[in-house]
């Protein structure tokens, strides 16, 4: 994990220990995404050979599990809760909720029907 | 009408060469679903707001020409610490072997 | 004589008393150009969370268009599209304890026929410069050609090549890649060779 986190950090907004795996969790993920793609291309290409399907299979299992996208975890951008975050806002249900009572979010507003 | 065989496959191989696309006519798992697919990455790295420039910044940008400038924060802040080290309400200075110092005070 | 006297009356109703708001809206209704053949150019979605807001700026396009002289279709109001999130007041204990809060984005379309590209851009770019605060665009630009697509081609060629050199001057490899050797090295590597697919025989060996 250590390896992969920056020198210097580079969020601006709210940060947490856990934000700050998630942050590098992200970064790794995006800085390894075409190396993986090109090892899921050679495993699902049955043209090529069986070896080097086989190989590329190993290979992209003995990658860091870092560099994977289900290790990503949607985070609260204001408060670093994990859960309940809503996709839109990136905010957590709480914070939304405080956001949209105080009308800091363009067109949101209370709802009844 | 039927047309032979041989022809559609030359229509299908036609085709493909102007679109620049795969002529895979016996359905071959050639992978290239992962080929056509969008990285995810840069939208996953931006999820979190990046950090804009600060009054630090500025400052250390501007530190060669000379110019006087005034952080009120960082003032303010230099300025509790001090009230607090005459206190004696400061922060303890640190210790070279504090992790050995910690675990025998844990032992007893 | 009466009848005169009703004439009178009649014009001069514009001078003495204000028409009503609605016959008004009628008199300043935004002009529009007859389409000649009706072919879509331009889609224009305008995107808002209020009323005014795109009404307006709808109003304020068609105008714009009018004296471009392109032939405009819409407003049409599109579906609203309403997003609805449900949120606990407080912890989750208090879960039967619930808010709802809503966002109604309003959609208006507005399609330019027959224009010139040219006019079309310089449309979008005078929207674009006098955007209004609260109102999102999005344009579906569709371009036609003439039938000789080939010969414009060729002939757009050079200017094509010279915008893209200092592009194509930057393509290659990535300097940190994990395998440097060249490509033949790779395929003539012991894992090619020891396997003698389908693949490996098109070479030769």
């Amino acid at each position: 994990m250590s390896q992969f986190r920056l020198k210097k950090l580079d969020l601006g907004g709210f940060v947490n220990t856990r934000i700050l795996r998630d942050h590098t969790k992200r970064r790794t993920f995006e800085q390894f995404e075409p190396e993986r793609q090109a090892l899921r291309y050679t495993i699902r290409n049955t043209s090529l050979p069986q070896r080097v399907r086989a190989q590329a299979q190993l290979q992209l299992a003995n990658m860091h599990s870092n560099t994977r996208s289900t290790q990503i975890k949607n985070r609260c951008v204001e408060g670093g809760t994990a859960r309940s975050v809503i996709r839109a806002f990136r905010l957590g249900r709480y914070q939304f909720r405080m956001q949209a009572l105080a009308g800091e979010l363009p067109g949101v507003r209370k709802a009844s029907w | 009408m039927a047309v032979p065989y041989n022809r559609l496959l030359d229509l299908a191989k036609a085709q493909c060469r102007i679109f620049s696309l795969n002529f895979n006519p016996e359905r071959l798992r050639l992978g290239n679903k992962i080929l056509r697919q969008r990285l995810r990455g840069p939208s996953q790295a931006a999820w979190y707001p990046k950090k804009t420039v600060s009054f630090r910044d500025l400052q250390e940008t501007y530190k060669h020409s000379g110019l006087t400038m005034f952080d009120e924060y960082e003032d303010d802040r230099e300025e509790a610490i001090q009230i607090a080290r005459l206190r004696g309400k400061g922060r303890p200075p640190k210790k070279r072997t504090a992790p050995e110092l910690r675990s025998a005070k844990k032992k007893k | 004589m009466s009848s005169k006297l009703q004439k009178d009356r009649l014009d001069s109703i514009g001078s003495k008393a204000r028409l009503p708001r609605s016959v008004q809206a009628v008199y300043l209704r935004p002009l529009r150009r007859q389409a000649v053949y009706g072919l879509p150019v331009c889609d224009l979605q305008l995107r808002s969370y209020s009323v005014r807001n795109v009404e307006f700026f709808a109003d304020f396009a068609v105008r714009a268009a009018y004296y471009l002289k392109l032939p405009v279709s819409g407003p049409i109001p599109l579906p609203r599209m309403v997003e609805r999130w449900t949120v606990p007041r407080s912890n989750f204990v208090h879960k039967k304890s619930q808010e709802n809060f809503e966002r109604v984005t309003l959609r208006r379309l507005i399609q330019i026929k027959d224009g010139n590209p040219q006019v079309v851009q310089a449309w979008l770019a005078f929207l674009r410069k006098n955007a209004f605060y609260g109102v999102g665009m999005k344009a579906n630009v569709w371009e036609h050609e003439s039938l000789d697509v080939v010969e414009n081609m060729d002939k757009s060629l050079p200017e094509v090549e010279k915008t893209l050199e200092p592009y194509l001057s930057q393509f290659g490899q990535r300097k940190d890649t994990k395998f440097h050797p060249s490509i033949p090295g790779i395929l003539d590597s012991e894992r090619f060779i020891a396997y003698k697919g389908p693949l490996t025989t098109v070479r030769g060996g």
